[in-house]
């Protein structure tokens, strides 16, 4: 179990990236949900032992990675948010420098083992390509070849699904499904459909604090009943969100599709109960932190114990 | 071009170039710089350096622009190339490149903006830096320099900055910057500094043979990006004395704007370049070269391409686990090493220090020609080169390395990986080596091609393992180490970059200054000579030492280093925590142990360098010895030596001497001496003395040993003063590898018995030893008529004849050779005794020993080391030559043999004792002898000259005597060229000993020939070079055998005086042999008792054909002193054929001009062939400045269709 604990990181500015996070992450599929500049990377950084926090302990096993990230090293797999390769190496020259760099070995050989990858990953056909040459999915998919490269106990993948298309997306959603037995696998994201499609658990974290800790059925499970669906004009969508706790508002053909969030179950005129999704139960849950467009909503999900999370 | 947002371009890098380390640090050391050259470190070759003496200012515009062009060629180039050079590169890395071209913003805009603005930093740093000269030199001046400072004047400052800095920096910044942005590689940056340092260290700065065509030099003033060439040749080569120096603004013609416009022109031209390629690439007209900021093809899955269903990822078996520390670090080093292979860098830089580094082949050395090379010699004479060169790829190329995985975004997935940091460093490392490597096996085949080339000197790979295996591969170590470290330290490329450059500018600094030492001397700068006679013996265990103390300094850089690396980023509030004095001291200490050695190392070198014999402990021994004995002592009467006879035994494994012997001495003064002093060995222990055989305590005055004679030794008496005692030389060792000219290492010794009390007590005190150059007295001046007394001879030691009977006991294997014949030899006890007895007396002896081959000759052997061989036939040439031609000349040769000895190259130099010269190996043996210019017979006949010439005729202790020893002997040298070598060969020789004299003299230094003492700089040159020119000229007016036949009574008439001869006796004598006395005394005043040294000039040189005959007319200058008789010649054809080769016959007419100081005249000269060319002086018989202006080509005019003949076959006018 990797068990975080009190984990501050604070730049210089100051900025408190992190205040104070404690999370037990068990097994398997584990989602860390959240806005932009929330925190998430940090937090993947300093666990992928890169980043050196202010305060805190992290341990993988019983283990203080951060006191000895050599030890953790060995069995993380790391897919960073930004991220480069050498561009005089082809696909396959820099996946088998990684294979070598990890200490990773198979029956077949690192030479083959980095063309079953690169096939696991749909890049076959680039591999004698310079990765100069490879587009940013293309780069993408290379970097999570390599983060799933070997047998890592930790697998932290950040943003891994920016920039894949939809058919890319959906493979490497079954790669980590396939990862996440038997190891734990952070997924870093703001995207809330990744966390739903793959992990059974996830945490959503908020200027550096975690707000929630829940499974996406609780989540749904908590707004049951006060989710409601209308449609409205956009001059009349002003007004309906100063009233209402509006989830979501897709434009349809010059009329807004709107959602709103009522706990106690009295919905605007015309409209009607709909089912929660994950999506509404995130943006409920960031308007109860004081986040998105109003005061905290009555019968949001939970927010995160103060004590430990997990 | 919009202004506005060109200066918005301009603004955002200018204050960006502000706020990095570069401007900044570069400020500091310009600021230290400015400062130690405020000290008078800096000034120009000029001025008179005798006390009160006119010095040249160090704020003169000549100064300034000398320094000024200078710091910015090889200081500012590389802060500017770092600056400019990645300007376009980190908005590539920092990935704001394509948003910043997403605006309005053109190409243009964007590529002159940067560029002006990194140039106006680095002019804000020159304007800083001349604000601190300012200051340094008028505002806050050093108190003992007040003669080097000039008054204050701006345009001393202003002009060097317009007329030398800003061009090149222009050139430098825009060149660097079109390299960086064009090819997006940050090394190549680096390019066009280093070519700069190499081209200009090699040829264009200061390589200025006599040969060297005036085309080739004009293109090369023209090329040379700094303007330290054309400032050279122009205005510095030729000292045109002190007051025009520190009064004269540095006055510009052609070639100099040509140059300037040839810089600025490189410099804007590639920043326009590098616009108009920016434009077609940002456009994707053209693709950009480099692949990290190519844009991003779209790569799609082709069409077809089959997705099978994979098989579980658990199907793959894959494991992990830890990666071995060197697999680790060799798969880091192969991918290094891909990148190095595919880089232009190592393709460019190798062969630019290949040149270099070959260079050598241009080198000069004795009478300016080419020196033999050799194995050791390359190594050695490399080595210098390749520790900057390499030192500066190597912190290039770590800094880049260790950038790369930033640079790249790599670095997140990079430094997540097991790799142990240490792995990742030495994988690193080990790559850049190979950069080190691939320039040194480079070098190694260059030379290896440069010795088959050379065709004399086999390969062997000993002295390059040797040299740049053992001794230079530590300063890679530690160099690379330091560069990581401070990257770790700092986390900054640029910051790493500047402290890089800093510390490599403050080591070169601190050595130019002398400073620096065994202890500091971490890149071995300057402190090896190699002699394949004795290698590294002298200063084996400084070097051991050293070595080892960088060694342990590497290793303690790389264990900071792995600590410090920043693979993780470091929490700034425990960062704080860390730098607490407790945390800090507790972080030092688990360093200790790593400093134990260098530490410890370094302690022992400074200890031993304190005591060596270049140490503090020496200099006070030495001090005390001048300063209890310098009142007293000085000039007091001595006796003569009558005889000697020593007992040396030469321990060569253990670099010992024993000495036991005895000085006859004779009383030769009018009255009775009491006390006789003899100085003795600073290194010398177990000493006993004697006095007429009976055990004897002298007083000890700071090794001056007082004898008080029982009774005052009455005129005439003798009295045999004994000696025993142990000791070596030098002891201890050096300060920072220097050589030394009395030694006896495992190899060789070599003792002149007269330089010094190394071997043997010397006769008297010797105001020599003890005071530094600061605190020597000005000679003593003498009245014009001092010759008209009786002098005293130059040495004590030479006072009178004595004989010798030397016996020295040496290992078996080695040879000793002694002034005097070989009376007996004798093996026991595995070590041989020779005994040299004197069948003439002398006035010197001396002692070498050395294990050799022998050459016999007619009347001459020589003993050298066995593979040295390649210039014997020379040499015994110039000493058979020697006893046969200066014996006619000059008197017979008194002893029956005359050896030539070599000893390792500790120090380069020959001295011609009676019967027994020692030449060291690098003088003569290693001449690259020609058939045009065989300096391998002229130095060996200068040497032998001085049988005649100093041992024979002994000279006075009083100014211009040295002339007659040195200057004759060059003069005999010409002559016996001339007899033995041909006339083409002796005008070579006259041309290098002229041009040794143009180019070393100190125009406001120089004294008359007869008042010179070798105490001032550019003395030594004009003793032997105008001294024997001189005399060439004197032949010339006297004529060749009145010449000889004075010369020759001349040394019989004082070869036994008890005066001795000065100049001035010379040249009273030879006026009776003078055929025109009044002609005669007008030479002697010009060139004896004053100075002067024409300088003509050849202009408006044109020719018509009336008939059959030519008629060129010419005008012709005198542009520097004295008034000679001067032929001029109209010329056409080669005048010394090549051998084997068809050229032209040489066909000359002639006039005679006479032309004093600025005065100029037209000349008219007939000739019935076509002329060529006009020449002044064509058989070299009058030394003048810059022969090779003295001439010009002829202008062939139409055909005149009638016009009468000249009236004159040579008229000029005044």
């Amino acid at each position: 179990m990797l068990s975080i604990q009190s984990l501050v990181k604070v730049y210089p500015g100051p900025v408190a990236a992190l205040q104070g996070i404690d999370l037990d992450v068990p097994l398997g599929m584990f989602g860390l949900l959240g806005p932009n500049g929330a925190g998430k990377s940090t937090l993947m950084r300093i666990l992928a032992g890169l980043l050196e926090p202010t305060s805190g302990r992290v341990t993988l096993d019983g283990e203080d990675v951060l006191a000895r990230p050599e030890r953790l090293r060995a069995r993380l797999g790391y897919l960073p948010q930004d991220f480069g390769f050498y561009p005089h190496l082809t696909g396959e020259q820099m996946l088998v420098h990684l294979l070598r760099l990890k200490g990773v070995s198979a029956p077949v050989g690192q030479q083959k083992l980095a063309g079953e990858l690169l096939e696991r990953v749909n890049l076959s056909y680039a591999a004698r390509r310079k990765v100069k040459a490879y587009s940013g999915g293309m780069r993408q998919r290379l970097g999570i070849a390599q983060a799933i490269a070997g047998d890592p106990r930790l697998l932290i993948v950040d943003e891994p699904t920016a920039g894949l298309d939809p058919e890319e997306r959906l493979r490497f959603y079954h790669l980590l499904a396939e990862l996440a037995e038997g190891r734990t696998v952070i997924l870093s994201t703001h995207i809330v459909e990744d966390v739903a499609v793959l992990c059974p658990r996830f945490t959503v974290i908020r200027d550096g604090r975690l707000i929630a800790h829940t499974t996406p059925r609780e989540a749904r499970a908590a707004l049951d009943g006060a989710i409601f669906e209308g449609t409205v004009t956009p001059a009349e969508l002003p007004a309906l969100r100063r009233a209402r706790a509006v989830t979501q508002a897709i434009l349809v053909e010059g009329r807004h599709r709107v959602r709103v969030h009522d706990a106690s179950g009295a919905p605007p005129p015309g409209f009607e109960p709909a089912t929660p999704t994950l999506e509404d139960a995130y943006l409920v849950m960031m308007r109860a932190s004081g986040g998105a467009n109003g005061a905290p909503a009555a019968g949001a999900p939970e927010p995160a114990r103060t004590g430990r999370a997990s | 071009m919009n202004a506005r947002r060109l200066f918005e371009v301009f603004r955002q890098e200018f204050r960006h170039s502000l706020r990095r380390p570069l401007p900044w640090v570069l400020f500091v050391i310009v600021g230290l710089l400015a400062y130690g050259m405020s000290t008078g470190n800096a000034t120009i070759g000029s001025g008179n350096t005798a006390v009160g003496g006119t010095k040249a200012f160090i704020t003169s515009e000549f100064a300034i622009a000398q320094l000024v062009a200078m710091l910015v060629g090889i200081i500012y180039a590389f802060f500017v190339a770092v600056a400019a050079g990645m300007s376009v590169i980190r908005d590539e890395e920092l990935k704001v490149g394509e948003l910043l071209h997403a605006t309005p913003l053109t190409p243009a805009e964007y590529v002159w903006g940067k560029y002006a603005a990194t140039l106006a930093g680095f002019l804000v740093v020159l304007a800083g830096n001349l604000a601190l000269m300012i200051l340094f030199n008028h505002g806050v001046p050093h108190g003992e320099n007040a003669e080097v400072i000039g008054p204050f004047a701006w345009p001393n400052y202003v002009r060097p900055l317009l007329l030398f800095a800003l061009p090149s920096l222009l050139c430098m910044a825009g060149t660097s910057f079109a390299l960086g942005t064009l090819t997006r590689r940050p090394i190549l940056v680096f390019a066009f500094p280093v070519a700069t340092i190499v081209l200009g260290v090699a040829l264009m700065w200061n390589w200025s043979p006599s040969w060297l065509s005036p085309a080739v030099n004009g293109l090369l003033m023209v090329l040379d990006p700094t303007g330290i060439r054309w400032l050279n040749e122009t205005w510095l080569n030729v000292d045109r004395g002190v007051d025009f120096y520190n009064s004269a603004g540095v006055g510009t013609d052609g070639l100099f704007w040509m140059n300037r416009a040839v810089v600025v022109f490189l410099g804007l031209g590639a920043v326009l370049l590098t616009q108009w390629r920016f434009t077609a690439t940002l456009r994707g007209t053209r693709a950009v070269r480099r692949g990290r900021v190519a844009p991003v093809m779209a790569v799609m899955p082709e069409a077809g391409t089959p997705r099978s269903e994979a098989a579980p990822l658990a199907s793959l078996g894959m494991r992990s686990g830890a990666t071995g520390f060197l697999a680790g670090a060799w798969q880091v080093a192969r991918v290094e090493l891909r990148e190095l292979r595919t880089h232009p860098g190592l393709y460019l830089f190798v062969p630019m220090i290949l040149a270099q580094t070959l260079s050598s082949v241009v080198s000069v050395g004795a009478f300016d020609t080419s020196l033999l090379q050799t194995p050791g010699g390359l190594a050695a004479e490399a080595m210098n080169t390749l520790t900057l060169l390499v030192c500066l790829l190597l912190l290039f190329y770590t800094v880049e390395s260790l950038e790369r995985e930033r640079g790249t975004g790599f670095g997140a997935i990079f430094y997540a990986t097991p790799l142990r940091t240490g792995s990742l460093l030495l994988g690193k490392a080990l790559a850049n080596t190979v950069v080190a490597l691939a320039v040194l096996l480079t070098a190694l085949a260059g030379d290896a091609i440069l010795l088959a080339v050379q065709g004399k000197v086999p390969f062997r790979i000993e002295p390059f393992v040797l040299c740049w295996g053992l001794l230079l591969t530590p300063t890679f170590l530690v160099w690379t180490a330091f560069a990581m470290a401070l990257f770790a330290l700092t986390g900054s490329r640029y910051a790493t970059y500047a402290l890089g450059l800093g510390a490599l500018t403050l080591t070169g600094f601190l050595q130019l200054r002398g400073r620096m030492n065994w202890a500091f001397n971490w890149d071995l700068w300057s402190a090896t000579r190699w002699s394949d006679m004795s290698v590294f013996e002298l200063d084996r265990l400084p070097l051991i030492l050293n070595r080892v103390m960088v060694l342990g300094l590497a290793a303690f850089f790389v264990v900071l280093t792995v600590r410090l690396f920043p693979r993780l980023e470091a929490d700034a509030t425990r960062a704080m925590h860390r730098l607490r004095p407790a945390a800090l001291a507790r972080g030092a200490l688990g360093l200790v142990p790593l400093l134990v050695v260098p530490l410890v190392v370094w302690a022992v070198l400074w200890f031993q360098v304190e005591q060596g014999w270049e140490g503090r402990r020496m200099k006070k021994l030495a001090k005390d010895y001048w300063r209890q004995n310098a009142a007293t002592w000085t000039n007091a009467p001595l006796p003569a030596m009558a005889a000697v006879d020593l007992d040396v035994m030469l321990d060569p494994p253990h670099r010992e001497f024993r000495v036991a012997g005895h000085y006859d001495l004779v009383n030769l003064n009018g009255r009775a001496l009491e006390q006789i002093p003899l100085t003795g060995g600073f290194a010398w222990d177990s000493l006993s003395w004697t006095m007429d055989g009976v055990p004897y305590q002298p007083e000890d005055r700071s090794r001056l040993y007082v004898f008080t004679l029982p009774r005052p030794l009455a005129p005439g008496g003798r009295v045999r003063l004994g000696f025993r005692y142990r000791g070596g030389c030098p002891t201890g060792i050096s300060r920072n590898g220097a050589g030394t000219m009395e030694f006896i290492v495992p190899s060789s010794a070599v003792f002149t018995g007269f330089a010094g009390p190394t071997l043997v007590p010397q006769l008297g005190f010797s105001g020599e030893i003890g005071p530094e150059a600061k605190d020597r007295p000005e000679p003593r001046r003498y009245p014009d008529d001092v010759w008209r007394d009786t002098l005293p001879a130059m040495l004590p030691l030479a006072e009178t004849w004595f004989d010798t009977r030397i016996r020295v006991t040496v290992p078996e294997g080695f040879r000793a050779n002694a002034t005097g014949v070989l009376e007996s030899e004798t093996t026991s006890n595995g070590r041989r005794t020779f005994t040299y007895v004197t069948d003439h007396p002398v006035h010197l002896f001396n002692v070498v020993a050395g294990r050799w081959a022998e050459k016999r000759g007619e009347g001459a052997t020589i003993y050298h080391h066995p593979a040295h061989t390649y210039n014997l036939e020379g040499m015994m040439q110039a000493l058979s030559g020697s006893r046969r031609w200066y014996s006619e000349w000059f008197g017979p040769y008194p002893w029956r043999d005359l050896r030539l000895s070599e000893f390792p190259a500790l120090r380069n130099y020959a001295q011609g004792s009676p019967t027994n010269i020692t030449f060291s190996e690098g003088i003569g043996f290693l001449t690259k002898s020609e058939p045009k210019a065989d300096a391998a017979f002229w130095v060996t006949a200068h040497e032998a000259a001085h049988q005649w010439w100093g041992n024979i005729l002994v000279p006075a202790d009083r100014p211009g005597a040295v002339v007659l020893s040195e200057g004759m002997s060059h003069f005999s040298t010409a002559l016996l060229v001339g007899q033995l070598k041909g006339r083409e060969q002796q005008l070579a020789f006259l041309r290098q000993i002229e041009d040794q004299y143009a180019n070393t003299r100190q125009a406001d230094s120089e004294r008359p020939l007869t008042r010179i003492d070798e105490s001032r700089a550019g003395d030594g040159r004009i003793v032997y070079d105008k001294g024997g020119w001189v005399a060439w000229m004197m032949m010339r007016l006297v004529g060749r055998e009145s010449m000889l036949r004075g010369s020759r009574d001349f040394i019989a008439a004082w070869r036994d005086s008890r005066d001795h001869a000065v100049l001035q006796d010379y040249l009273a004598h030879m006026r009776r042999y003078a055929p025109d006395s009044t002609a005669y005394d007008a030479f002697v005043q010009q060139w004896y008792w004053e100075v002067v040294v024409p300088e003509y000039r050849v202009s408006a040189a044109r020719a018509v054909k009336r008939g059959d005959v030519w008629e060129v007319r010419a005008r012709v200058r005198n542009a520097g002193t004295g008034r000679m008789p001067v032929q001029i010649a109209v010329v056409r054809g080669v005048r010394f054929a090549d051998a084997g080769k068809q050229q032209e016959p040489w066909r000359d007419a002639r006039a005679t001009v006479v032309l004093g100081p600025k005065e100029s005249g037209e000349i008219v000269v007939r000739c019935g062939f076509e002329p060529e060319r006009v020449v002044v002086d064509p058989d070299f018989e009058v030394l003048q400045l810059e022969r090779q202006k003295a001439t010009a080509r002829v202008d062939l005019e139409k055909e005149a269709v009638a016009g009468p003949p000249a009236a004159a076959p040579v008229r000029h006018r005044v």
